[in-house]
């Protein structure tokens, strides 16, 4: 997930009326973004093949392979971006998806029920000459569809969804990225024998999808090539590696804001030097900023963690609403564990297992110990005062365990709260409570502050 | 019959009650399982005795403290039960699914109750896929492993295809009284229906296997009436309330087949008594879904509503309810495609979503009216 949805401020009568100071550095991941949309739409002009998947960020494979992917939950955040996840989400529930399901699918399914005919029709309450439905139109539909998610079985019943509303006719592939539960005595953070074991598991998988890909663009695959994408790919994580270490200054020079805004890069977009040049200018802004003293946050104060999956409807608001208190999120769970948090794992020589590897240490796809103790780790190194839990209703690979990370928090004298929200379901966001709950943690916090 | 049935009944509505008297007569562990997939064999084989974790109907009160309402009833009232102390006759729990908010429970039981131990190996989900069966085996002979480090002694081949023969039998047993249920030739009411397969999961099997053979021993007709044949669909992980079995009887229905956890989907495959038993889990796990479709596997050219259409007609309802529980994903994906079928069928269908709080059961009641009304009517146009 990564673009952006640009709606407006929080409240002015919200805290100082300050507003988050934003990277300018990460207008280029914009520029990608749409490079890479309008790439896809012509995807089948160009005589590409074109994959849907979902789940994990598979797509250097596909890049190497030449051929054209969607991912499912950027186009849901596409289409938000675009204003256009309501009536694609509308679809969905005309036809009997009910709201509690994970809303990217619900986007996601909703969009693959809006085609032509009914468009024309009229039966979906959007015109046809809408612009919404002509972005809707653009999407090329599937030669495959690879399904690649880590815990969330949620994301494998999407995605048979997907296969059956395409009329069960389209090819898919299945990899199965099983939990790390952590069971055995030797278990821990990239070690022990279930870690050994899985690595090898899905790293076959990966190479069987190479061939289901090569039986379906009568193409062989090219090894050679994917080491040279992930050479790319892997400097592009040590950068943003590097530049999110930075964040350690105080103040901030960057927040949690500034990397979602720079997830696609590392999510779904091609791995070219574009990456790399992403990265390097976004760690010498941060650089400038800790040279200059600048921070993400006027007159910062707190740092806090977000755990939990991004409310994509409300990036923006919420970037300036913990600044009109003078927090700022420095990191989160989402931002600073999940895409290619292992570089140094790959080797470009033979890249597969160490991708593999990289798949497999989702945080979700770690058994809580194992996650919890990672979590503490960050907000040590990063000196976070409080952790901001988001629990998004329709996520609940994301809200899992999010109760046990709370308790972990306050064990280590840091405060918590819980706002609900969604990930592209704006309908279950409550913004009132979080500005309550917001007030009492800042004053929570000066409180814990004066007693020490 | 009632005599049998009433002691069935009384397990199924306090199973830990059963596993404690169990425990303590016979010095013997018990072993907790979850659903949906998974084969009790292997614990019994260990000399414990393997039950299925089940939905208690307290209110949910402490567990509130670790897990959100937006998730299932069952696994809100597992959390529940883990946090009250109720599993502590438990001396394990063992599973292999990877349902996402059942996962979450079972990281929530290990952090509240430290001294459990949880034997958890993922089992291959896509059971169509080429490694499907060395990954599944596997899976079976790692949790075999583990539960020998548990017992602390080797659990030998013949053990576990003693305890397949008894399991056999038993399923075989219900699902011969499934087969006169939807001939007419057995009394049954969908709440005691209920009791017999619930208390199949908690039972010592010889018990339970002794009880079946008794009620079908005395087994009576039902006597015919003017109702409507509902085939009941749904509630893939536990037991739908025995209230709303009722009221689709009082409402003028006869349950006469269903696809249920707690029914028919928890019985109907066997497992081969003659091979390796890693292989005949294994292929148990892998073709179940080639029998009764669940929407939690990945498997091509398999249609749950086709399944399900194909049902209602051998069991020859006259309509179909669904009992789909609030906030269990799997269903919700699966649900439009199945109205849709029966829709175009022209097959009665309602969906009843259930929660694990107390439920309008009068609102349901003239819901479950007007369908017996449109089922009745689309019978004599027939």
């Amino acid at each position: 997930m990564l673009q952006v949805v640009e709606r407006p401020s929080a409240s002015p009568v919200f805290g100082n009326g300050e507003k988050a100071n934003r990277l300018r550095s990460t207008k280029f991941g914009g520029r990608l973004v749409n490079d890479y949309w309008d790439s896809l739409f012509r995807a089948k002009e160009e005589g590409k093949k074109v994959i849907w998947y979902n789940g994990t960020y598979i797509p250097p494979f596909f890049h190497a392979h030449d051929v054209a992917w969607v991912h499912g939950e950027a186009w849901s955040a596409y289409l938000a971006a675009k204003h256009g996840e309501l009536p694609a989400q509308k679809a969905g529930e005309q036809r009997g998806y009910d709201r509690e399901l994970c809303s990217y699918a619900r986007t996601h399914i909703g969009q693959a029920l809006i085609d032509l005919d009914k468009l024309k029709d009229g039966t979906l309450g959007i015109d046809a000459d809408d612009p919404r439905a002509e972005t809707m139109r653009k999407l090329p539909p599937p030669d495959m569809i690879i399904n690649a998610y880590p815990y969330c079985s949620s994301g494998q019943q999407w995605d048979d969804i997907t296969y059956r509303l395409f009329g069960k006719k389209v090819p898919m592939f299945t990899v199965q990225i099983p939990l790390l539960w952590g069971g055995r005595p030797d278990a821990g953070y990239l070690r022990g024998e279930e870690w050994n074991e899985r690595s090898t598991y899905v790293t076959n998988q990966l190479i069987e999808m190479t061939k289901f890909m090569e039986e379906h663009t009568g193409r062989k695959y090219d090894f050679d090539r994917l080491s040279e994408v992930m050479g790319y790919v892997k400097k592009a994580a040590q950068l943003r590696i590097e530049a999110m270490d930075l964040c350690t200054a105080t103040p901030s020079p960057a927040s949690f804001f500034d990397w979602i805004v720079s997830i696609a890069p590392v999510n779904f977009l091609p791995g070219d030097q574009n990456l790399v040049t992403y990265f390097e200018g976004v760690k010498a802004e941060i650089q400038d900023r800790i040279a200059n003293g600048e921070g993400a946050v006027k007159d910062e104060k707190y740092r806090l963690f977000f755990d939990g999956m991004m409310n994509w409807n409300k990036v923006g608001w919420l970037a300036d609403k913990f600044a009109a208190v003078n927090a700022c999120v420095v990191a989160g769970r989402y931002t600073h564990m999940s895409f290619w948090q292992e570089p140094e794992l790959i080797d470009l020589k033979s890249p597969v297992r160490g991708m593999a590897q990289n798949y497999l240490i989702c945080p979700n796809n770690h058994g809580a110990p194992i996650m919890i103790g990672e979590i503490e780790k960050i907000c040590d190194k990063f000196g976070v005062d409080g952790m901001i839990m988001h629990a998004s209703r329709t996520c609940r690979g994301m809200s899992n365990s999010q109760f046990l990370i709370a308790e972990s928090a306050k064990r280590n004298g840091r405060q918590a709260l819980f706002f609900e929200g969604d990930v592209a379901d704006e309908s279950f966001y409550k913004d009132e409570l979080l500005n309550t709950r917001l007030e009492a943690m800042i004053e929570s916090m000066d409180a814990q502050r004066r007693a020490a | 019959m009632e005599a049998v049935l009433s002691l069935l009944e009384e397990v199924a509505a306090q199973p830990l009650d059963y596993a404690r008297r169990w425990k303590q007569e016979t010095g013997k562990r018990v072993i907790g399982l979850f659903p949906m997939h998974f084969p009790g064999e292997l614990a019994h084989a260990a000399g414990a005795l393997p039950i299925i974790i089940q939905e208690d109907d307290k209110p949910i009160t402490v567990g509130q403290s670790n897990v959100f309402n937006f998730y299932c009833g069952y696994n809100r009232s597992v959390i529940d039960q883990a946090l009250r102390g109720e599993f502590e006759v438990l001396d394990a729990i063992l599973f292999g699914d990877h349902c996402v908010q059942l996962l979450g429970t079972a990281d929530v039981i290990r952090a509240n109750v430290p001294e459990m131990p949880i034997l958890f190996n993922q089992l291959c989900s896509t059971l169509d896929a080429s490694w499907a069966m060395s990954e599944t085996q596997g899976t079976f002979r790692q949790l075999w492993r583990e539960l020998e480090a548990l017992v602390g002694r080797p659990i030998g081949e013949d053990e576990v295809r003693a305890s397949i023969r008894l399991f056999n039998r038993n399923r075989g047993l219900m699902r011969r009284l499934y087969d006169m249920r939807r001939r007419g030739q057995i009394a049954l009411t969908a709440r005691q229906m209920q009791a017999i397969v619930k208390s199949s999961m908690v039972m010592d099997k010889t018990q339970h296997t002794a009880l079946l053979e008794k009620l079908i021993a005395q087994a009576e007709n039902r006597p015919r009436r003017d109702v409507v044949r509902v085939f009941l669909s749904g509630h893939m992980c536990h037991a739908p309330k025995p209230a709303i079995l009722d009221l689709v009887e009082e409402c003028g229905g006869i349950v006469v087949d269903d696809d249920l956890y707690t029914g028919y989907r928890y019985i109907f495959a066997d497992i081969d008594e003659a091979g390796p038993p890693v292989d005949a889990f294994s292929n148990w796990y892998l073709t179940r879904n080639r029998q009764v479709p669940c929407p939690t596997r990945a498997m091509k050219g398999m249609d749950w509503e086709d399944y399900l259409l194909n049902a209602v007609g051998k069991a020859d309802a006259q309509g179909m309810i669904i009992l789909m529980v609030k906030f269990c994903e799997p269903h919700m994906y699966f649900y439009p495609e199945i109205k849709e079928a029966f829709e175009r069928n022209g097959v009665p269908l309602l969906m009843l979503e259930t929660e694990h709080e107390e439920m309008p059961l009068e609102a349901l009641k003239t819901r479950i009216e007007t369908f017996m009304e449109i089922a009745k009517r689309r019978a004599v146009a027939a």
